[in-house]
């Protein structure tokens, strides 16, 4: 084999620094933070609030495998994230729901009851 | 490792745009299970199986379906043109954004994480389920938040039912013969 294309294989196998999930994650935290402030509709605010909190959950992943001193806690943070989210899910939708029932639209820019 | 690596971040954040820029509110959906997926490879590339099991069980699974659902309840089926679906604050929000994910990159760049090597993260489900329960070595304040979160999912699931629950005599059940 000659050396370049052994060269080529080892870039391949070498391992991904973290800085490329941290990268990652703080991309996707960017995307979802534009939609929750660009999009109308609440649904799709929701999902992007889901994109963040999903962002957030990669980088403590990712902090938990490659810092030694944490011991992998990030992972079990992760699993504590993911169940609020879940929860935080739950009730907006039935929060958008009860809005769409009196209001007939989940546009947030219409849905101004707070306002006075 | 690196063609792994390119093809998980590319599906996640190009599923990601997705969501943002797609006019159909059912599209916006299926990209964010896409990215939620992609969310799971990187899991399984960090050493966590087990997470990328319940990232794929809880998002890709239940959340995805029940803001189906949430959809389902709350649009008119329409096509609408790309400006009628964002708010008039597209550039600042497009500014904030960018700066945010800058100044994240910055700052999560600038720092020496030299002798940080893979392999640390709790492999075995046996070492993830130490750690939830904070036994064993990991911080013992774990089994204090288990029981929290507990206790938050029934609060949670009662309050979805309270708050989306139809009052007696106000609308129409079809279907159901009164």
């Amino acid at each position: 084999m000659p050396p370049q294309a052994q060269q080529f294989i080892d870039a391949l196998n070498a391992t991904i620094p973290l800085e490329g999930y941290l990268v990652v994650g703080a991309i996707m935290f960017a995307i979802g933070a534009w939609g929750a402030l660009v999009r109308r509709n609440a649904v799709v605010v929701f999902m992007c609030i889901e994109l963040m909190i999903n962002a957030v959950n990669l980088t403590l992943v990712a902090f938990a495998d490659y810092l030694p001193g944490a011991r992998g806690a990030g992972v079990g943070y992760a699993v504590l994230v993911i169940a609020v989210a879940a929860a935080e899910v739950a009730v907006g939708l039935a929060i958008a729901l009860a809005v769409y029932r009196t209001r007939k639209t989940v546009n947030v820019d219409e849905v101004d009851l707070m306002k006075g | 490792m690196i063609v792994a690596f390119a093809f998980l971040a590319g599906m996640t954040l190009v599923s990601a745009l997705g969501v943002v820029v797609s006019r159909n509110v059912v599209h916006s959906a299926l990209f964010m299970s896409g990215s939620f997926l992609g969310v799971a490879g990187f899991f399984v590339m960090l050493n966590a199986p087990a997470l990328a099991a319940f990232q794929v069980l809880i998002y890709v699974g239940a959340v995805t379906v029940v803001i189906l659902f949430g959809i389902m309840f709350t649009q008119r089926p329409q096509v609408r043109h790309f400006r009628s679906i964002l708010q008039r604050q597209l550039w600042p929000g497009l500014f904030v954004a960018l700066g945010v994910g800058a100044f994240l990159v910055y700052v999560l760049s600038i720092e020496d994480w030299a002798g940080t090597e893979p392999g640390n993260g709790p492999r075995e489900v046996a070492a993830l389920g130490e750690i939830l329960l904070g036994v064993n070595g990991s911080p013992p304040i774990f089994g204090l938040l288990f029981e929290v979160i507990s206790v938050l999912l029934l609060v949670a699931v009662i309050a979805a039912i309270v708050i989306s629950r139809r009052k007696t005599g106000e609308g129409v059940d079809r279907g159901v013969e009164e």
